[in-house]
């Protein structure tokens, strides 16, 4: 699909909605189906479904019950937060494109964080250290990822500037152990034609599409797995308007998929969910009986 | 097959980067212009590289048409291929769908530029080199420094100390963690010999490689993945540079491989794959796909036509068979090739060892640089 049907379709109006009254039954379907799984696991024990967790729950179920690796910087692990400033650079019209942004974004956000000791991505006092050999692989993972997502759309198309990244859709599902869902979206684009809510802080806010980046190929449950980013955005506060269609892009494989978000969507969704969870207690559990 | 071209200027007509020729900066593959007229009185015989905007006309202006977007050409090119899997290898019998029984692999086939041409020369020699680990050598460590640092040139501009700087992007990658360990051992002749070459080709990058426009989305390692067969099969393939915006209608992006090492004629193979890979999961093929050496400085190129297309779907679907009959555990086929020299098996393989002797073969050569990426 090219950018410009792309961004026609992503802002299509929506075609489906979701009432609240269905909303909250769909909390209370997946908190009692989670519930029973997760009692199993000990006392102060946590999980978080993550869109990798639910694929790595498919693909590769052994590896849940593996030891975490210690965390240690890598430029595969910025790639994704500074080529979404650099993205947005470029769409306010500060630079042309993300090969000419990477650097100065970069620079910049060191610069804020030597400045004021506020680290806005995390990784700036590991960039700061790094030698120029490092510091170069590290843009350069950025700006190929920020390049993909840049050509992607037509920006001029969209009507209201969209969200790029920002915080993740959180829920936490009211259950003996605590159970986190984190969904993570890189656009949010604001559609015209849907209802409008007010926000928690008082602002209307109008539907939105969601859009999503992954590498390789889709897998063949990739409806679902879109799904999931709406799912949590759903359940994530009552004021907020359900996301109307999720799309995907897996720049690899030259795919661009888009899923509408209903109640079929969102059930499918929660399935995944429960299933994920269990996937994921039976490997913690084994993890502990080892220990 | 389009008959491949290398980039050869008479001496003088290279010319430093922006100096003589005024690159459009709108679109890489935008406003074509014709290919520069050498005039006679500049010509001689002592070939020169291309350098700056010469380089960078040779890889915009191919002098063949540039290939439309076209989903019927896309679909025959996939159908092709996958039939071509399906035909099952010689010596049994011929058109089983047995790729569509897909479960009986636990993990898709896959298939690299380094699979393909591996599996091609030699089934067994192929298997035999898959499961053991290759010790690095001066050219192998050599090839992955400039790797990566002509992604650092692209995307930084420059390059201070190559072995300093290449190293610390080498120690940065987990697959490339043992042979920057290794380089870091080398003894202190070992590790002149390696800066010096180093040294040389940056040079030389510095000297001949123009700038890119940041308009022409310049972006490096480029990954790139087709399934095939409902997923049996897996193509896969990683470019060093790829230029210009995603095709809509027409051909738009340039795809650039670099090698540290000598040239070798399966290189001409790879790019082919790289197009066909492209071709696959784009609207529209790269209009051209070259090859630069930064040893010497010279250029490939082969503009991206239907016939190119089809004849790297055709290898690609002959390597492709191969690998999947091996993973399913077929005996493989002992084949001679340029590989026997080297190859473990060759005391116990009677097509290698009577294979006819080529002239100079076992004459003592320096190495030369491996091909990465």
């Amino acid at each position: 699909m090219r950018a410009t049907q792309l961004t026609r379709a992503l802002m299509a109006p929506p075609t489906a909605s979701v009432d609240e009254t269905w909303r909250t039954h769909l909390r209370a379907h997946l908190s009692s189906a989670i519930t029973p799984v997760v009692e199993r696991l000990p006392c102060g024990e946590q999980l978080t479904v993550t869109l990798p967790l639910l694929r790595q729950a498919i693909a590769h179920p052994d590896s849940l019950a593996h030891d975490n690796v210690p965390f240690a910087w890598k430029p595969i692990f910025v790639r994704r937060s500074l080529g979404l400033a650099i993205v947005d650079a470029c769409v306010s019209g500060r630079f042309r494109s993300p090969a000419e942004a990477a650097d100065p974004v970069a620079s910049e956000a060191v610069a804020e964080w030597e400045r004021t000791g506020w680290r806005t991505f995390h990784w700036e006092p590991w960039l700061a250290g790094l030698r120029q050999g490092t510091r170069a692989l590290v843009l350069a993972e950025a700006v190929s990822w920020a390049t993909v997502l840049w050509a992607s759309l037509d920006w001029k198309a969209l009507g209201q500037r969209p969200q790029i990244g920002g915080a993740d859709d959180q829920w936490v599902c009211p259950a003996p152990r605590t159970v986190r869902l984190k969904g993570r979206s890189e656009l949010r684009l604001p559609l015209v034609g849907g209802p409008a809510r007010s926000s928690e802080v008082g602002q209307i806010t109008a539907p939105v599409a969601l859009v999503s980046v992954s590498g390789g190929s889709p897998p063949l449950a990739w409806s679902d797995e879109l799904s999931f980013l709406a799912l949590v955005a759903a359940l994530r506060s009552p004021s907020r308007p359900v996301p109307a269609r999720v799309a995907g892009l897996w720049p690899d494989s030259g795919h661009h998929l888009i899923v509408e978000i209903g109640e079929e969507a969102l059930t499918a969704a929660a399935d995944r969910v429960g299933a994920t969870v269990s996937t994921a207690v039976e490997a913690r559990l084994s993890v502990l009986e080892r220990t | 097959m389009p008959v491949a071209e290398i980039a050869r200027v008479p001496k003088g007509a290279s010319v430093d980067p922006g100096t003589d020729i005024a690159m459009d900066a709108g679109t890489f593959s935008g406003d074509i212009r014709k290919p520069a007229v050498i005039p006679v009185h500049r010509a001689t015989h002592d070939w020169q590289p291309l350098a700056g905007a010469s380089l960078l006309e040779r890889l915009r202006v191919t002098g063949r048409p540039r290939l439309k977007a076209d989903p019927e050409l896309r679909r025959e090119l996939r159908e092709g291929l996958e039939s071509g899997i399906r035909c099952q290898s010689p010596g049994k019998p011929t058109g089983g769908p047995d790729v569509d029984t897909a479960s009986c692999l636990s993990a898709p086939v896959l298939v690299t530029k380094d699979r393909l041409t591996g599996v091609l020369a030699c089934e067994a020699h192929y298997v035999a080199g898959e499961f053991g680990e290759r010790p690095p050598t001066l050219a192998m460590a050599c090839g992955a420094l400039m790797d990566v640092l002509f992604r650092q040139l692209i995307t930084v501009g420059g390059i201070d100390d190559p072995l300093v700087d290449g190293l610390a992007a080498l120690q940065i990658d987990d697959r490339q963690d043992d042979l920057a360990s290794w380089i870091e051992r080398l003894s202190g002749a070992d590790r002149i010999e390696l800066r010096t070459e180093l040294e040389r080709q940056v040079q030389g990058l510095h000297r001949r490689w123009p700038r890119l426009e940041p308009a022409w989305l310049p972006r490096t390692q480029e990954a790139m993945r087709v399934g095939l067969a409902g997923g049996a099969v897996r193509l896969s393939a990683r470019v060093d540079l790829a230029i210009g915006t995603p095709p809509e209608g027409e051909a738009s992006v340039a795809l650039v491989e670099i090698k540290a090492g000598a040239r070798r004629v399966e290189h001409r193979a790879d790019l082919h794959f790289y197009a066909l890979v492209e071709a696959l999961r784009s609207p529209a093929p790269p209009f051209v796909v070259a090859t630069y050496y930064t040893r010497t400085g010279e250029l490939d190129v082969d503009p991206v036509t239907e016939e190119l297309l089809v004849a790297a779907a055709r290898r690609t679907a002959a390597g492709a068979r191969a690998l999947w009959n091996l993973a399913r555990g077929a005996e493989p086929r002992r084949s001679p090739s340029y590989l026997c020299g080297r190859c473990v098996l060759l005391p116990d393989c009677e097509p290698g060892r009577t294979r006819p002797a080529r002239p100079g073969a076992g004459r003592a050569r320096r190495p030369e640089g491996r091909a990465t990426g």
